[in-house]
């Protein structure tokens, strides 16, 4: 959907910002682009929608050249999400909301049951919250709306630049899991900038690590913090990133690649349902909270047990298997 | 500490309302607005010419000066800022004396020469405010703005000038509000206006001529602040009024 052509940005004549960026975003696929401040992943964003120009090559969206295309109504095509929201204050939230639909001259029935979809999709009373303005809205709040506003024309490609970023950890996390779940609905072309490893583990369909202008590598999560493609890319993924990769997998994941233990009587027990994180049980097992954990379905039936070995094995198998 | 502030605010309104009653009474009793009671016909017109002069300029420099400094805050012309505001700046340090002799020695004596002298005198309050006013709207915002795809007028018109209305306003409500008190001197150019009663107080020591010009000048000038607080409580929108208040208490 959107493929970056030997991307290349330089300012000023000779201060190179993105240099022979080449990569492509999928279908459906949430592209992270990861990297220290300054590392361009930002101006590459803005490139997209020519917020930004691009000095050499080309982005292509959907097959169409961003540089030919006219900018307006390529920008009402994609769903655009910054951190600091840039609701308008003059504005209550319904008209913020419905700011594109507006400009493509939706009519008013239509505007407002899609407000009202909309609000529901982002966890927000639509009738509690139409007339209310920005201000009365916590920060939380507002970004949610912000994802909405982004989401209101329907647009199959979205941009957002560190959407989660000025939240408090917890309201970010929240978030984080809800924006999963729509986009699991919606399944939108989404590239996404953070700075956040373990946001772009947990959201990422794939990883751009990004380093003065370059890339420094292209991969799905695992495969980067299992097998990182050089000095800088392990640095910055952390040295607990084999810990880091384990939310990656679901307790689930480990049964279908390995067979399960029978369940032993001599040691201490505990349930775990199989759609947790193995992090989540890792956890567990190491806070000697058990020494077995018993796998158990939605049901609830009992489909054998984990031990620590077990998750080892299972781990040596995934690394090896990324190489 | 509130409400100390508070019992501050009303014992000061309360002696600025007590002394304006005793002014009153005080003109009354002494027959302070005689003329006024005299020669009604003569106070309208001295009346009118005062509000014509105010809010020809006035009307004049809203029109040449919010253009201008949306103009100015374009990012293609935004080099041209130190020149209008320069231009602007000449305009209101000369003194408004000054400023009325020039137009006289131009247009000759008249109310043309009142009016455009205080043309001159309003723009740089009106430009200044429109500039910051516009500067003020977070750029973030214009980035959201520009990023969903909207024009640079849909931004201008929706985004910008919602956002700057309050400063604008507040320009012009400056403006307008010194004005009254300039346009006093227009009776110096021949343009007639109240300033002709204060004028002829002055000269024959005359305290009833004096007093029938300046208080209906200093009325003028608190109703016309009084009008553009509505003005403003009307144009701007709700929810920056909200979100200000918001943000004060």
């Amino acid at each position: 959907m959107i493929h970056f052509n030997d991307v290349t940005k330089v300012y000023n004549g000779n201060v190179k910002a993105i240099e022979n960026m080449n990569f492509n975003v999928e279908d459906g696929e949430l592209v992270i682009m990861l990297g220290p401040s300054g590392c361009g992943k930002t101006t590459l964003l803005r490139m997209v929608n020519q917020l930004e120009s691009i000095t050499d090559g080309d982005i292509m969206l959907n097959g169409k050249s961003v540089k030919q295309s006219n900018k307006i109504e390529m920008r009402r095509n994609i769903g655009y999400v910054i951190q600091s929201n840039g609701l308008f204050p003059n504005m209550n939230i319904e008209d913020n909301a419905m700011i594109v639909p507006n400009l493509l001259g939706w009519d008013r029935k239509k505007m407002r049951d899609r407000f009202n979809t909309l609000m529901e999709l982002v966890g927000l009373n639509p009738d509690q919250y139409r007339k209310r303005f920005p201000h009365e809205l916590s920060g939380g709040q507002q970004q949610r709306v912000g994802v909405a506003r982004a989401l209101a024309a329907d647009p199959p490609v979205m941009l957002m630049d560190e959407p989660f970023g000025a939240l408090d950890p917890i309201i970010r996390t929240h978030l984080q899991e809800e924006f999963l779940q729509i986009q699991k609905e919606l399944k939108k072309t989404i590239l996404f900038v953070s700075h956040d490893i373990d946001e772009a583990v947990k959201m990422a369909d794939k990883i751009a690590l990004l380093k003065g202008g370059q890339m420094m590598q292209f991969a799905e999560p695992a495969k980067m913090l299992n097998k990182p493609a050089n000095s800088f890319v392990a640095e910055f993924v952390g040295q607990d990133r084999v810990l880091k990769s384990m939310s990656l997998y679901t307790v689930k994941d480990l049964a279908t690649a390995l067979t399960l233990k029978p369940v032993s009587e001599s040691l201490e027990a505990q349930n775990i349902n199989e759609n947790l994180s193995l992090r989540v049980a890792i956890s567990k097992l190491l806070n000697q909270e058990a020494d077995q954990l018993i796998v158990e379905n939605n049901n609830g039936t009992n489909k054998g047990s984990i031990t620590l070995d077990l998750i080892e094995q299972f781990l040596h198998r995934e690394i090896k298997e990324s190489v | 500490m509130e409400r100390t502030n508070k019992i501050i605010a009303l014992i000061i309104k309360l002696v600025f309302w007590g002394l304006l009653v005793a002014f009153f009474v005080w003109a009354f009793t002494n027959d302070m607005f005689s003329t006024i009671v005299e020669q009604p016909d003569t106070f309208f017109r001295l009346l009118g010419e005062h509000v014509t002069i105010v809010l020809l300029s006035g009307a004049a420099a809203v029109l040449l000066a919010v253009p201008l400094g949306i103009f100015v805050t374009r990012p293609k012309f935004r080099k041209s800022e130190w020149l209008i505001i320069g231009i602007a700046n000449l305009g209101q340090t000369v003194p408004s004396l000054a400023v009325l002799a020039l137009a006289m020695g131009f247009l000759g004596i008249g109310i043309s020469a009142a009016i455009v002298a205080l043309f001159v005198y309003s723009l740089l309050p009106i430009i200044q405010n429109t500039i910051a006013g516009i500067d003020s709207v977070d750029d973030d915002m214009i980035d959201a703005a520009k990023g969903m795809g909207l024009t640079n007028s849909q931004i201008l018109w929706k985004i910008e000038l919602p956002n700057a209305l309050t400063s604008i306003i507040a320009g012009v409500r400056t403006a307008l509000v010194i004005n009254i008190g300039t346009a006093a001197l227009a009776y110096l150019v021949g343009a007639g206006g109240l300033g002709v009663w204060i004028f002829t107080g002055i000269r024959l020591f005359d305290n009833a001529f004096l007093m029938s010009g300046a208080v209906p000048v200093t009325l003028l000038a608190i109703l016309i602040d009084y009008l553009f607080k509505w003005l403003q409580f009307a144009l701007v929108p709700k929810g920056l009024r909200l979100a200000r208040k918001a943000q004060n208490s």
